[in-house]
């Protein structure tokens, strides 16, 4: 699965992801986030951000619940932004393409 | 050599805490086992060292924090608790809770276990 | 004083609804008359899920609990079978407004 294209230009999209990084899909994601794209995190995927072994991409945000719950928090990776329902929810509008994982 | 291997089962839990029931159910049996007296011993390694790290707060999602859980364990009777300190390394848990035996998890590990189960 | 929401064996649909009025309440249900001997075993239980946010799964690890804290008298199934008729681990954690005991038929 890779970014679609509309009239030779690819829609930005956002990448929902709920597996951890053992999981094949995992991968699979992070292979096709590109530049203008967003991750979001969620569910067991959050453990990535305490994965040494992982480089996530830039734009990487993550569920706080699903973060609080497995003892993260913003001090786990700095220039990753925790987000709660109605954050996720105003992301989910503003990208016009959207894949869950 | 094998009279190195113990009696004790060793029962390996490497998935996440709270994605799925994997590690639940091999919690379960574990605390099944001790119950009847069976030696038997849990070792995290890979994901499942997440079970481990502190400041778990399983209400956020509503569910039961499992290193709490987990903390009834050496009450119940689990003779060790066991950790690979590579894959602690990996995922920055450096104090475990609760406590666990920092392990190297590798083949020789295992050979000291007569019987290894990896739910 | 009304007892908080219970499922259809008795239990406590929230632990935190619980208070030793609510346990003398649920007791009588069962004819025990509570003395110290049962509130000793209802704090324990009540602690020991504060802790570990679950029951002792079965009664062999209620009484294996009981006996790690307070010791070999009190910690056998006589003693507890006595205070807690019935499944002991059911009977005490339904008292003490614990979720059942996950593995007790």
């Amino acid at each position: 699965m890779t970014s679609s294209a509309v009239n030779g230009k690819t829609l930005p999209t956002l990448h929902l992801l709920n597996k951890p990084p053992s999981h094949p899909r995992f991968r699979d994601c992070l292979g096709a986030v590109a530049n203008e794209d967003s991750l979001l995190l969620m569910e067991s995927a959050v453990i990535a951000l305490a994965d040494a072994t992982l480089a996530l991409p830039a734009n990487t945000r993550a569920l706080r619940h699903d973060c609080l719950a497995r003892g993260l928090d913003e001090d786990t990776q700095e220039d990753v932004e925790l987000i709660d329902i109605r954050g996720m929810v105003e992301l989910t509008d503003r990208f016009p393409r959207v894949v869950s994982w | 050599m094998s009279d190195a291997t113990t009696k004790t089962l060793l029962i390996v839990i490497d998935s996440p805490p709270y994605g799925d029931w994997r590690g639940r159910e091999a919690l379960d049996m574990a605390f099944s086992l001790a119950a009847f007296d069976q030696p038997v011993a849990l070792l995290f390694r890979g994901e499942g060292v997440n079970w481990l790290r502190p400041g778990q707060d399983g209400a956020s999602i509503n569910q039961k924090t499992v290193s709490r859980n987990l903390g009834a364990a050496r009450m119940f009777g689990v003779s060790e608790l066991f950790a690979d300190t590579a894959s602690l390394a990996r995922f920055g848990v450096e104090r475990p809770q609760p406590e666990v035996e920092p392990v190297v998890a590798d083949a020789a590990f295992y050979t000291r276990f007569q019987e290894v189960i990896q739910p | 004083m009304p007892i908080p929401e219970r499922n259809n064996e008795g239990f406590l649909e929230d632990a935190w609804q619980w208070n030793e009025a609510i346990a003398s309440k649920i007791a009588s249900e069962s004819n025990i008359d509570l003395d110290e001997k049962h509130w000793e075993i209802i704090w324990l239980l009540r602690d020991f899920y504060k802790e570990h946010e679950i029951s002792p799964p079965s009664n062999r690890l209620f009484v294996k609990a009981v006996r790690e804290i307070l010791g070999e008298e009190k910690g056998n199934s006589i003693y507890l079978m006595q205070l807690f008729p019935g499944t002991p681990a059911k009977t005490a954690c339904r008292i003490a407004g614990l979720p059942r005991p996950t593995n007790c038929l």
